[in-house]
């Protein structure tokens, strides 16, 4: 019923004229804006936890501490040889696709952001790590890995990401939580703030609609000249939103992959999350349609 | 459901009473039956109810309490719909006109069609000849609050008529036009009637009265009486 226009085409209210429709288009613009700049965020967090829960779920690494020994070449060499077999034993496990021992060079990249340039990091006793990515829906019972691992490499530990990954997942979760409540937040105020002009509109041409009545209009007829001039301010509004939105989440995209680490390399929006963001106007339309349409409605049948 | 039988009456008041807020009845015990096809004038004083009984009859105000019924239906029963589909059967002109001052002429007079969902080509059709009769032809797309007084009478007949209305109320449908307009316009509902149109006309011109022979309605001290065609004496309130 609310698709249909058609009777709508003649506007016997004078609506284009309200004070309040200028009121409506920065309030619907401002609200747009800080739903796509959220809902980007809500969705950088998705791809985010999406990634770690693949890394979980699909990797584990190795590490291999320094062998304490005053000879530093003995115990480094004692170390290689350690690394050696556990990539062998690994490597045979059937539920490991790669298996790769990671070389100096990567060690230090890794450990740069944290170390910074200036710290020669030769000085200090790098451990060994083995990254093992395993095959989807591999189950593998780490205590019995952990043993056998221990058998050709005493110096071994087992890291399977879980402990500290769980809680970045918990805090990314809370986030997310946390930013899905403010779309809600932003939803209600801007359906509260169509809901009161939409209302103070419908007293300011009562005059109007009072004479649609007698000449035997329905509700619906009035509620469907409010909801098609609402959804043209929806979508204006939307467009407006959405044009301020993007670059600032290109900006905070762009200051995101500046902190190193790899955590926030993570959160990258994918073509579905910027259709969604691009197709905000249309979602704000229909919000602001249905909103206008069901005050309407509801306020006509108390009014009169 | 809204169809009634040729012997049923169109409108029928039972014991109806009005009152606004809480204060006096305007009308008090009204009693009135008015047979499809019948033309009446309906007089009094100012004030005596006559615009009141009027809102009643197009369904804008409630009676405080009796039974009014209209197409053979209890209003007081009726929802906010059924209401609007009677309204779309009775036209209205107000003695103010009440027309949306901010669109055409033309689109004033459409406005019963585009409520009851007829099509453009079939509106524009049927307002732009009704439009011509009432000599409004040459102005039609002119915003209304640009035309003066006895044009607004005439779009404001015309949005009345133009839905060939059961039933058609006027408040005071001649108070701004000259006496050939009067005369034409009255003879527009006369023509109405004949096909079938219930018609009431608030008036105080006295000239219409006695030209036009038809029974009155006359409210007095918040009461109603009908006088019979022809019966009216000229000392009698108007």
């Amino acid at each position: 019923m609310i698709w249909k226009f058609k009777s709508s085409r003649h506007q016997e209210l004078p609506l284009s004229k309200d004070s309040s429709n200028l009121f409506l288009k920065i309030m619907i613009s401002i609200s747009v804006f800080l739903f796509a700049v959220t809902l980007a965020g809500v969705l950088a967090i998705n791809s985010m936890l999406v990634n770690w829960n693949a890394s979980i779920l699909g990797s584990l690494t190795v590490q291999i501490v320094p062998v304490s020994n005053s000879d530093r070449q003995k115990a480094h060499e004692e170390m290689l040889e350690q690394e050696q077999r556990a990539v062998a034993l690994l490597s045979a496990m059937p539920e490991a696709k790669k298996v790769t021992a990671l070389s100096e060079d990567q060690l230090q990249r890794l450990l740069r952001p944290w170390l910074g340039d200036d710290v020669d990091i030769n000085e200090l006793p790098m451990p060994r790590l083995i990254d093992v990515r395993l095959k989807s829906g591999a189950e593998i019972n780490f205590k019995q890995l952990a043993e056998k691992l221990a058998t050709v490499a005493p110096q071994a530990s087992l890291d399977n990401h879980k402990l500290w990954l769980n809680k970045l997942i918990n805090f990314a979760a809370g986030l997310k939580v946390l930013a899905l409540a403010v779309l809600l937040l932003v939803i209600g105020v801007t359906s509260g703030a169509i809901f009161y002009t939409t209302q103070t509109s419908l007293g300011l041409h009562r005059d109007v609609i009072e004479i649609l009545h007698i000449m035997g209009a329905k509700d619906t007829y009035i509620a469907q000249q409010y909801a098609g001039r609402t959804a043209w301010l929806g979508a204006v509004g939307g467009i407006i939103g959405v044009a301020l939105a993007v670059p600032v989440i290109f900006l905070i995209a762009h200051l995101a992959h500046q902190i190193e680490g790899g955590i926030i390399d993570e959160a990258r929006l994918s073509m579905g999350s910027w259709l969604a963001i691009v197709s905000l106007p249309v979602f704000s339309s229909l919000v602001a349609m249905q909103t206008a349409y069901y005050t309407v409605k509801r306020t006509l049948e108390r009014m009169m | 459901m809204f169809e009634t039988q040729e012997t049923e009456p169109i409108i029928e008041l039972e014991k109806v009473g009005i009152r606004y807020g809480r204060g006096p009845e305007v009308l008090s015990n009204i009693d009135l039956s008015l047979q499809r096809g019948s033309f009446h004038f309906l007089t009094g004083k100012s004030g005596a109810g006559k615009t009141s009984l009027l809102s009643m009859m197009y369904l804008w105000q409630k009676p405080s309490r009796g039974r009014l019924s209209i197409f053979g239906n209890n209003v007081n029963f009726a929802n906010r719909n059924s209401l609007s589909l009677f309204r779309r059967r009775i036209g209205v002109v107000f003695q103010d006109f009440r027309l949306l001052e901010h669109v055409s002429a033309f689109d004033n007079v459409a406005l019963p069609l585009r409520v009851s969902g007829m099509n453009e080509k079939e509106i524009r059709k049927r307002v732009n000849e009704l439009l011509k009769w009432v000599e409004i032809d040459r102005s039609t797309s002119a915003i209304t609050s640009t035309l003066s007084g006895g044009e607004k009478q005439r779009v404001a007949i015309a949005r009345a008529v133009i839905n060939r209305p059961d039933i058609l109320l006027a408040d005071e449908p001649t108070g701004n036009v000259d006496n050939d307009i009067a005369t034409k316009l009255m003879k527009l509902f006369v023509e109405l009637n004949k096909l079938g149109t219930t018609v009431v006309i608030a008036t105080h011109n006295e000239n219409l009265i006695n030209e036009f022979k038809y029974p009155c309605i006359c409210l007095k001290n918040h009461n109603l009486t009908i006088v019979p065609a022809g019966e009216r004496k000229n000392d009698m309130e108007i």
